[in-house]
């Protein structure tokens, strides 16, 4: 295979993950991320561990003008892709009515609008003659309705329903796509702090992210079009689905309103950088 | 210059300076004259170490870097302002001193309870106990050179023991467990070191020395640990001697003037001791050796890594 496995948001926890496991199989990677110093350095240590080709180029996804200057870049290199994985993507943690506007449009922006726009880009640079794996790193949040993560759960809904809609569409075309479903991974500190807080339930749902790139990339190369890491995950997506939608929204709800207190408007913007 | 103290004139390198051990050496032997250099990841952690050093005594020399080991690009920057405050200690007006360094103490060291990378994509114990240090030693190497007792004393543990190195997965990417990255990242340290001075034998003066401070009650296994790991760490570390007592060794190394038993490369108690058989394999010493000159993208002797990084051959394809 002399095309590229193209990654965005490379440089973050699951994204650097991604980036080693692919590498580890030999396959040539374009990375994408928002730090040109970062892409540098992830780049270099993965040319080095593995010796495969490395390009990267440093690209704001919220921004329609960077990402059409992404694929110039793209275009002018010749390159071609046998693989993308979406990894980009963002939250503001905080309830709807206090968080910016802006906040919010950016991260329909990311998790949305730049996937969309990107795998259907990717998708014209296919490599001939290779099947096409097509990875779109969504959430478990994706299978409820968030409260607190009201607009960030819904994104993830939009990525999983589309994915299992474009699979459809994939199937006679050689290529393929698989949904990510994680729950919290420890990707960077806010995140760690999260799943210790959450105790025992925080251990036993989290996966080391080095595991849920290797499986993911194991499933994808199988034709799977979801993937759940972890079995007590599976099994909390399973039972859920038993009950009314409304119900598990509720139980949602009142977990998270018990862990955020009320700020007044706008004024609970956090960044989680949580990158599913 | 006062010139009272025992220590006065020498200039050491600690790394992890700010807790445990690194602190305990900074403090001591800045109070005894040396000018200390000490090195930590958080800046108001480093500058919480130099008002301790100065509020003990206010005429000791003590500089802060603040420095991520975890990431390679933050070490060759690190080695970069060693050598100037080599040369200029900082708040030391009218005092230059000769840019030599006379004891490098690589002690910084982290644990991970889960498969972290760094910014790099290296398994973070590794890259931190191990390749921080060989690229800071190497990098400062010739500053070493310019003392007439230049050392590099590298603080392993008797966790090496029973470790191999994994070659197949040296990052514990597949299955990942914190306690055998751990002791691989302390065996690469005595393995660093035995390969370190059989290099230097030829044609240097400078001298390597690995040390078990023993258990010792330090915070490095709650930092990066949750749950029942950071409880059994806690539990632990009670039990170990106090930090001033495991700096003993290693300060012992730094600052006396001839050691009898120069050419030992194991210290524990302040005496030569035996390592483990896997730590005294050559063979496994000059094969860690490669990979970690491939890591950090160097040749080792070839002058500095930043240069040696500048050739277009180093250099990553960029797209953007």
């Amino acid at each position: 295979m002399q095309g590229y496995v193209l990654i965005t948001g490379a440089t973050g926890g699951l994204g650097r993950a991604f980036a080693i496991e692919c590498a580890s199989r030999g396959w040539n990677l374009f990375l994408t991320d928002l730090s040109e110093q970062a892409l540098l350095a992830l780049s270099t240590g993965i040319q080095r561990m593995y010796g495969v080709t490395t390009r990267y180029c440093p690209c704001d996804l919220t921004d329609a003008e960077a990402r059409k200057s992404l694929w110039q870049r793209i275009t002018q290199l010749g390159l071609s892709f046998h693989g993308l994985i979406n990894v980009a993507g963002l939250d503001h943690e905080g309830r709807f009515f206090e968080r910016r506007i802006d906040d919010l449009q950016t991260i329909l922006r990311v998790n949305i609008e730049a996937t969309v726009e990107m795998t259907w880009r990717a998708l014209q640079f296919r490599e001939p003659g290779e099947t096409f794996r097509i990875i779109t790193v969504s959430s478990l949040a994706a299978f409820y309705p968030m409260p607190v993560k009201a607009v960030y759960a819904a994104s993830k809904r939009f990525l999983l329903d589309w994915s299992l809609a474009l699979r459809h569409e994939l199937r006679d075309s050689d290529a393929s796509v698989t949904v990510l479903c994680p729950a919290g991974m420890r990707t960077n500190k806010a995140c760690i702090q999260a799943i210790a807080a959450q105790g025992f339930m925080g251990q036993i749902t989290t996966l080391d992210v080095g595991v849920i790139a290797a499986r993911t990339l194991d499933s994808a190369l199988a034709g799977r079009a979801v993937y759940i890491p972890g079995i007590v995950n599976q099994i909390m997506r399973v039972l859920s689905s038993f009950f009314p939608t409304a119900l598990v929204t509720e139980v949602i709800g009142n977990r998270w309103d018990k862990n955020t207190p009320y700020h007044g408007h706008t004024g609970g913007v956090r960044w989680t950088a949580a990158k599913s | 210059m006062d010139c009272s103290k025992e220590l006065t004139g020498m200039t050491v390198v600690v790394t992890g300076a700010t807790s445990g051990m690194g602190r305990a050496m900074a403090m001591n032997m800045a109070q005894r004259g040396a000018h200390v250099i000490g090195v930590g990841r958080s800046q108001s952690r480093c500058a919480e170490l130099k008002r301790d050093v100065l509020k003990a005594d206010p005429a000791a020399r003590i500089t802060v870097l603040v420095a991520d080991l975890a990431s390679q690009s933050q070490v060759l920057l690190l080695a970069e302002d060693i050598r100037g405050a080599a040369l200029r200690p900082s708040g030391l007006v009218g005092w230059v001193g000769d840019g030599r360094i006379d004891a490098l103490v690589n002690n910084a060291a982290s644990v991970y309870n889960w498969y972290a990378t760094t910014e790099d994509g290296y398994e973070a114990q590794f890259a931190v106990n191990h390749l921080a240090p060989f690229v800071l030693t190497h990098e400062l190497l010739p500053l070493l050179e310019l003392s007439p007792t230049g050392r590099v004393i590298s603080i392993s543990s008797a966790s090496h023991f029973g470790a191999t190195m994994h070659w197949p997965d040296v990052m514990y990417r597949k299955h990942y467990s914190c306690l055998m990255a751990y002791k691989q990242s302390k065996l690469a340290n005595v393995l660093f070191v035995m390969e370190l001075n059989r290099r230097l034998a030829q044609h240097s003066h400078v001298r390597a020395y690995a040390v078990d401070p023993g258990l010792v009650n330090t915070e490095i296994g709650q930092k990066g640990t949750s749950g029942i790991e950071n409880w059994v760490w806690r539990k632990r570390r009670t039990t170990g001697v106090s930090p001033e007592q495991g700096a003993a060794t290693a300060l012992f190394l730094a600052t006396t003037p001839a050691l009898a038993q120069a050419d030992a490369a194991y210290w524990k108690d302040s005496h030569p001791a035996q390592p483990s058989k896997a730590a005294q394999d050559s063979v496994e010493a000059a094969r860690l050796w490669a990979y970690s000159e491939r890591l950090c993208g160097m040749t080792w002797g070839a002058g500095s890594a930043c240069c040696q990084q500048g050739d277009p051959m180093g250099s990553p394809l960029r797209g953007g």
